[in-house]
């Protein structure tokens, strides 16, 4: 986006009360903040994979923001859907690991216990595992190791 | 052979030997001991260096991975808002600009179908 003038407002919030169409149906936002995102992102990848990539492939075509409304509909229901599951499945191990990140720097690396606890609920209860597309194979993938190198900043 | 004299002379058995050589004693571990100590602690600082950087490749890619999975709904949500705005937008402009035959709300400035977002905010 070419412009000379960046588009940071700093005198009033850039805020517009009107509401979405009518024409477009309802979906309830996602309002999960970053931390708990981070988290729960494997499992939103693993199990939302069609409806993410169908949505980016229509990105693709185009760019317009009205082009896609439905696919990112689908894609918004799925995401909730998996934070729901994983809270009503594992919910202690989920609030553990997501304020083991809040209070990390949101470093994976600082909270592989937790996320240990996460990973083999969600296993067990939802069958979603954790795995990093590209990682070396044959070797354990990096929040599987067993004595890492780097866990977390020295205090 | 009694003038009252007494010539000074050497102890018997002659003096000791003059202590002229340097008198270090060997302390500690021999030249090839360090050397090699040191070079085997740098081996193993470098061995766990290389270790590290496959480690922070692989850390790097974990956050990668995790940030691409969630772009799609963040995007979404983001297209949402995006979307509610520019009618909102187009609304105004076409109340603003009822009175004025010809005036097509929501033109594009480019002679383009790809989509071009605006450079202006009209609040």
């Amino acid at each position: 986006m070419a412009s000379h003038r960046s588009a940071v407002l700093t005198d009033q919030p850039y805020t517009d009360p009107n509401p979405l169409p009518s024409s477009v149906p309802h979906v309830d936002e996602l309002g999960v903040t970053s931390a708990p995102l981070k988290s729960a992102s494997f499992f939103i990848g693993q199990h939302c994979k069609e409806v993410n990539e169908d949505f980016m492939l229509c990105k693709q075509e185009n760019r317009d923001p009205a082009h896609c409304l439905a696919e990112g509909r689908k894609v918004t229901r799925c995401a909730a859907e998996v934070i729901t599951k994983i809270r009503e499945n594992c919910l202690a191990e989920f609030d553990a690991h997501w304020q083991c990140l809040e209070k990390n720097n949101q470093y994976f690396q600082a909270c592989r216990k937790p996320e240990k606890a996460l990973n083999q609920c969600v296993f067990t209860k939802l069958n979603l595992t954790k795995s990093i597309p590209g990682s070396p194979e044959g070797q354990a993938q990096i929040h599987e190791k067993a004595s890492p190198i780097f866990t977390r900043v020295q205090k | 052979m009694s003038h009252g004299f007494k010539q000074d002379m050497p102890p018997a058995g002659g003096y000791e030997a003059i202590k002229y050589k340097r008198n270090l004693p060997v302390r500690g571990f021999g030249g090839a001991v360090v050397f090699s100590a040191v070079a085997a602690i740098c081996t193993f600082g470098f061995w766990r260096v290389g270790k590290g950087n496959i480690e922070k490749r692989e850390l790097k890619r974990e956050q990668a991975w995790s940030r691409i999975n969630i772009v799609p709904l963040l995007l979404a949500e983001q297209d949402r808002d995006a979307y509610r705005r520019q009618q909102a937008a187009l609304a105004r402009e076409k109340e603003i600009m009822k009175d004025y035959p010809g005036w097509e709300a929501g033109k594009s400035a480019y002679n383009s179908s790809r989509y071009t977002p605006n450079t202006i905010v009209v609040l």
